[in-house]
């Protein structure tokens, strides 16, 4: 299908997309952000950016909407063409509320809990085993590698295909990328995890290594318990000010 | 440390404070970032690097799904190598994760804040954005960057004056052994933290021998270095 | 195993189903019954997309899941029934005795309704379904993710 929209709109709402969480609330979630990356793409409506279309699409786009950020721009191009192919209010509003969970769920298997995680998981290794800020920057690098080719493919996929959306989300591309991320994810952090400790525990004396393999093994027990709702931070927060009350104590 | 490096380093955890959510989510809001490049401000690459390996394993603990809360490690990352910095043997870990734990839970709390004055910025202007003004969604969506920026200014800039605070006040009272103790704590803590978040994630299926195939290379890593 | 979690959510399988809940359950199928999907296959081929190959999704009406929860509940697997709005998870405690826990994960903004949580957003009448279910002797609770607090119905409704 022939683009109906100058090539400069796309990156244009691609630039804005990097912002599409800048306005993120309760209520309305991704909705207003969506609008904001959407804008560019409705101009072309007939009657132009004055007229009832533009007026009345932009109002749609801005309603409740919620995704993986980097995803969005699969709904901002699927949502902006379905305008632009005159698509009912209702089944752009169907269309909406069927990408969210998807593109949530999608967005955040393949990246949240895949691909940065596995970046991270790398990236520690490479602190431990003495790569120092190289390994930052690798991290940089390797997942912005992945996230702007992820944004790009997903606002171009959305605009070209429309209310047929979800053919888009059958890309090889994207399949190969899922079946990647969660396996190398669980290496990479079983790879970072001893290598991390290893690196850390490095300073401490032989007593200092004893309780912290023993306060490792106490914390994980009680977090994987979960007593009161008890998170990473509220462990740490807990025998930090029991360590300070035994440093003054103890000296 | 001199006024332009806690500007330079404020301006950096803006930026870190930005990135997690707002703009342009490039991820230099993750702690092994933000505690780098406080790092290099500072000219303490290596506690920045260590402090970083710290808060990025209770990152781990943080599945950010769905809207869910959250604590914010970049911000408090940055206060925490800067409280770190200059001190000897285990102070600069005990002291960093003194400062930085509670700035993430400030952080975390700050977001949540914004997120009901944004709700309320856009109330205000909700017939107007039922419209499609476009002038009305584009200034109420960039006052929420902008709000996100202050926020993340004000959480940074309160990170560093608590930094300065532990260094003056409770540094001066530990002795080494009280060093070791908090440094043991804090990493005890983010380690455990690591662990839980991962089995969360890797779950009970197939994505476990995965995880113990790396855990085994991680080991021998060690074993032979 | 069979059905660790009923759970109702607007968003229907999305990231906090799939990666907070699913996960840690280890599910291995989930059971999505909304009478609209049911009946569309483009959207049943989206939701599809959001749930990797090893996690079954089943699409249901509600006449559909009543008949086969007793199968469902029998599965050795784990499963998590998830529908998009209240009404549909009442009908379900109303028509069996097997759905003993209720989870409300998320239902958002909309005209007409306030907040009660920052994730449950209900109408006067939807709480009131909300307590009617809880009246059946159903454990009512709001909770967005594993790792957040279980809320009573008590305290939102």
């Amino acid at each position: 299908m022939a683009p109906l929209t100058p090539r400069p709109r796309l990156g244009t709402s691609l630039l804005r997309l990097f912002t599409v969480q800048g306005s993120w609330n309760y209520e309305y979630m991704l909705g207003l952000g969506i609008g904001v990356a959407e804008e560019p793409l409705l101009r072309d409506l007939p009657g132009g950016p004055g007229g009832a279309a533009y007026h009345a699409a932009l109002g749609r786009g801005t309603h409740f909407f919620n995704a993986h950020p980097y995803l969005a721009g699969l709904a901002v191009g699927a949502a902006a063409r379905a305008e632009h192919d005159g698509a009912s209010p209702e089944q752009i509003e169907r269309l909406r509320t069927a990408l969210a969970g998807p593109l949530g769920s999608l967005g955040d298997r393949l990246v949240w809990a895949g691909w940065l995680p596995f970046a991270a998981g790398l990236a520690i290794a490479g602190i431990a085993l003495g790569l120092g800020w190289t390994a930052v920057a690798g991290f940089l690098v390797v997942y912005n590698a992945g996230h702007l080719a992820l944004r790009w493919w997903a606002l171009r996929a959305g605009w070209a295909h429309g209310t047929r959306v979800p053919t888009a989300l059958h890309h090889p591309g994207l399949r190969r990328a899922m079946a990647f991320t969660a396996p190398a994810m669980a290496l990479a952090l079983g790879l970072a995890l001893p290598l991390g400790a290893s690196y850390l525990a490095a300073p401490f004396a032989a007593g200092g290594r004893i309780a912290l393999a023993g306060g490792t093994a106490l914390g994980l027990v009680l977090l994987w318990w979960r007593p009161m709702n008890l998170t990473g931070l509220r462990l740490g927060l807990t025998l930090i000010a029991a360590a300070l009350v035994a440093g003054w104590v103890w000296r | 440390m001199s006024l332009d490096v806690q500007l330079v380093l404020l301006l950096w955890g803006t930026l870190v404070g930005l990135d997690l959510v707002s703009v342009p989510q490039i991820m230099i809001a993750r702690p092994l970032v933000a505690g780098a490049g406080a790092g290099l401000i500072l000219g303490d690459i290596q506690l920045g690097l260590r402090l970083g390996v710290v808060f990025e394993l209770f990152q781990l603990d943080v599945l950010p799904v769905g809207a869910a809360r959250y604590p914010e490690y970049g911000p408090a990352t940055v206060a925490a190598v800067s409280a770190g910095h200059l001190l000897t043997g285990a102070g600069g870990l005990a002291i960093g994760a003194l400062v930085g734990l509670p700035v993430a839970m400030l952080g975390g709390l700050s977001l949540h804040l914004l997120r009901r004055l944004n709700a309320r910025a856009v109330h205000r202007a909700a017939a107007q954005i039922e419209q499609g003004d476009p002038r009305t969604l584009v200034r109420v969506h960039v006052g929420g960057i902008v709000r996100d920026a202050v926020r993340a200014a004000l959480v940074t800039g309160v990170g560093l004056a608590v930094a300065w605070v532990a260094r003056v006040t409770i540094a001066g009272t530990l002795s080494e052994r009280g060093f070791v103790a908090l440094a043991v704590a804090a990493t005890a803590a983010a380690l455990a933290a690591a662990w839980a978040g991962t089995l969360r994630l890797v779950g009970r299926g197939q994505l476990l021998r995965w995880f113990a195939l790396g855990l085994g290379g991680g080991a021998l890593a060690v074993w032979l270095r | 195993m069979s059905i660790a979690l009923y759970r109702v959510d607007d968003r229907l399988i999305h990231g906090q189903v799939v990666v907070g809940w699913g996960q840690p359950l280890d599910a291995s199928f989930i059971v999505l019954v909304d009478d609209t999907v049911r009946a569309s296959d483009w959207e049943q081929d989206l939701y599809r997309m959001g749930v990797p190959p090893h996690i079954e999704v089943i699409f249901a009406s509600v006449d559909e899941a009543l008949r086969r929860l007793p199968e469902w509940e029998a599965e050795r697997r784990v499963g998590i029934l998830l529908t998009g709005d209240l009404d549909t998870m009442a009908a379900l405690a109303r028509g069996s005795n097997r759905v003993g826990k209720v989870n409300v994960g998320g239902i958002h903004h909309r005209q007409g309704r306030s907040e009660r949580l920052r994730y449950v957003y209900l109408t006067d009448a939807e709480a009131a379904t909300l307590r009617a279910i809880a009246a059946r002797g159903v454990d009512v609770t709001a909770q967005d993710v594993p790792t957040a607090r279980a809320v009573p119905v008590g305290e939102f409704t």
